[in-house]
Formats: structure tokens, sequence, C-alpha cells
């Protein structure tokens, strides 16, 4: 038996913040076997597809960095297998570029064998602008809750 | 990696429901390594998600003037293991106007060689990228 969890409404996770190079952004995009010119790694490109100067990280690394806080979170046991996350992208990311993702108990729904747990997340940039929202959730077993939840 | 008999993308035909060309590949150490390096986690356990599979297989079937992913929905269930082989079975999920611009939604699940479900991933894409640099500036 694992120690009891303890979720409440309102709750915030503790947040994670990356800063981008274009390095990383080349790595993972050849992470994913994508090679070649892309809006992602190639200036060219991404002015003619997209009519910026520069190229844009993909919304899957800031994907990627709420998937981190939400396992973070709930730890990889609960999160690796029962995790979500949602998010829509409202602003491009680029090299130079500080996210923080952000997030905090939404809801708490009691299913068959435990409770899912449904946090909002909200992605900022270093100029607390906003990247993209949504939110993440994951079902921790009932036997990790504490009886009244 | 090879795109053999591609259409280019007629919006108005694309069907909800259409299957998009199952593939299969084989996930790395290499692959994996790169992943947790460009995200700078060194516990993250899926670089599937880098993979795109939804997009990939659509891209197996069509060309088009390019897109930018305006949302994204990734559902764990169990983490890849590098160096088996992972199979991706996609299709459109949808697709929707909004605000006079065209979006397609894909899906794809990934299951590996011995069976084990590994993820799901649903991605919306706007099939008008220019409207990002409009939007956005250089």
């Amino acid at each position: 038996m694992g120690t009891v969890m303890r979720f409440e409404v309102g709750m915030e996770l503790p947040p994670v913040s990356k800063t981008l190079a274009q390095a990383q952004i080349t790595l993972f995009e050849a992470s994913g076997a994508h090679q070649g010119p892309s809006i992602f790694t190639d200036p060219e490109t991404a002015e003619k597809t997209l009519g910026m100067g520069r190229p844009v990280a993909s919304g899957r690394m800031t994907l990627s960095f709420a998937v981190e806080t939400l396992r973070r979170f709930f730890g990889e046991r609960i999160y690796n297998h029962t995790g979500t996350a949602d998010l829509r992208f409202i602003r491009p990311t680029r090299a130079g570029d500080t996210v923080t993702v952000r997030g905090k108990v939404a809801s708490i729904t009691p299913e068959a064998n435990g409770s899912r747990i449904a946090v909002e997340l909200t992605v900022q940039n270093g100029n607390g602008e906003t990247t993209a929202v949504g939110g993440g959730s994951a079902i921790v077993p009932a036997g990790l809750l504490p009886p009244a939840e | 990696m090879t795109h053999t008999e591609r259409t280019m993308l007629d919006y108005d035909k694309l069907e909800i429901g259409e299957p998009l060309p199952s593939y299969e590949y084989l996930l790395t150490h290499e692959m994996a390594e790169r992943y947790r390096e460009g995200v700078q986690d060194p516990e993250a356990r899926f670089p599937t998600i880098a993979v795109k599979a939804d997009v990939g297989a659509y891209h197996r079937k069509y060309e088009d003037a390019g897109s930018v992913n305006a949302r994204c929905a990734y559902y764990c269930y169990n983490p890849p293991v590098p160096g088996k082989k992972i199979r991706v079975t996609a299709w459109i999920a949808d697709k929707y106007v909004r605000r006079e611009k065209p979006y397609i939604v894909t899906e794809a699940i990934s299951v590996d060689e011995d069976g084990r479900l590994i993820d799901r991933v649903i991605t919306h894409e706007l099939k008008r990228p220019q409207e990002v640099g409009k939007k956005w500036g250089r």
C-alpha cells in the first residue's frame, strides 16, 4: 500500500519551466524521425509555410512539458498509465523562449476504482503571455485516497 | 521514409471516419534518448509524442500546403519500450470550419509488437498555416 494522496479543488501543481534552444527543438524533431527542413527547423520553410521568419517549436513540445508537469504531480505509476493532457495552442513558441506550465486541480470525480483528478493547465512565456491552455487528468486508485474521497 | 501515392488534399472531399494508412516503426533507444534531451526531461517515457503518429499517417495519404497544430490531446496507457516495434492505426476524426478557417482532426492509437496499448493522440490542425504569420508576425 502506498502513501495516501490528498487532493482538493484549487490545489496548485508545482510549475515546470523550460528554456528552449533551437538545438532542443531540432532534437525533438529528430527523435520522431522527422528529417529534412520543416517549420520547426528551417527559417526558409517557416517563412514559406507560416509567413514567419524563424522556426517555431512544435506544439507537441509544449504538450510534453504538460505531460511532465502532470507526471510529477501524480507520480509516474499513476500518470503513465491513466494520464491525459489536452492543450489548445494560442501563441507560437520559439527558440529563446522560456515557457512555464502551471496547473491547479479543477475537479475530483469518483470512478469505478478510484477518482479522476482533473487539472486546469496554463502555459506562459517569459513575457507573461499565454501560449497554451487546457487540462489534464489521471485516475488515482481508491487505495491511495483517504476514505472520504 | 517514403510516401507513395499521396494525393493533394481536397478538404471538401475528406470524410470523417476515413481511415489513414497504418504503419509500423521501430522505436529505437536513440529516439528515446533524443526525445528526453529535446524536452529536457530525463524521466520522460513517451517519446511517441514526438513521432506525431496521427499526422504521420495523414501525410502518408495526403499532401497539402502545410498546417499548424491548434490543439492536441494525449492519452497515456503504457510507456513504450525502446527496441520494440510500434504499430500506428489512424483515421480522420473530424473536420470543421471555425472563423472561416478549415481544421482537420486526426486521431491515432499506437500498439507495440506485444499488443500493449501505448497511447492515443488527437490533433486539430489548422490547414491554413499562413494565418499564424498574419496573427503573430515575424
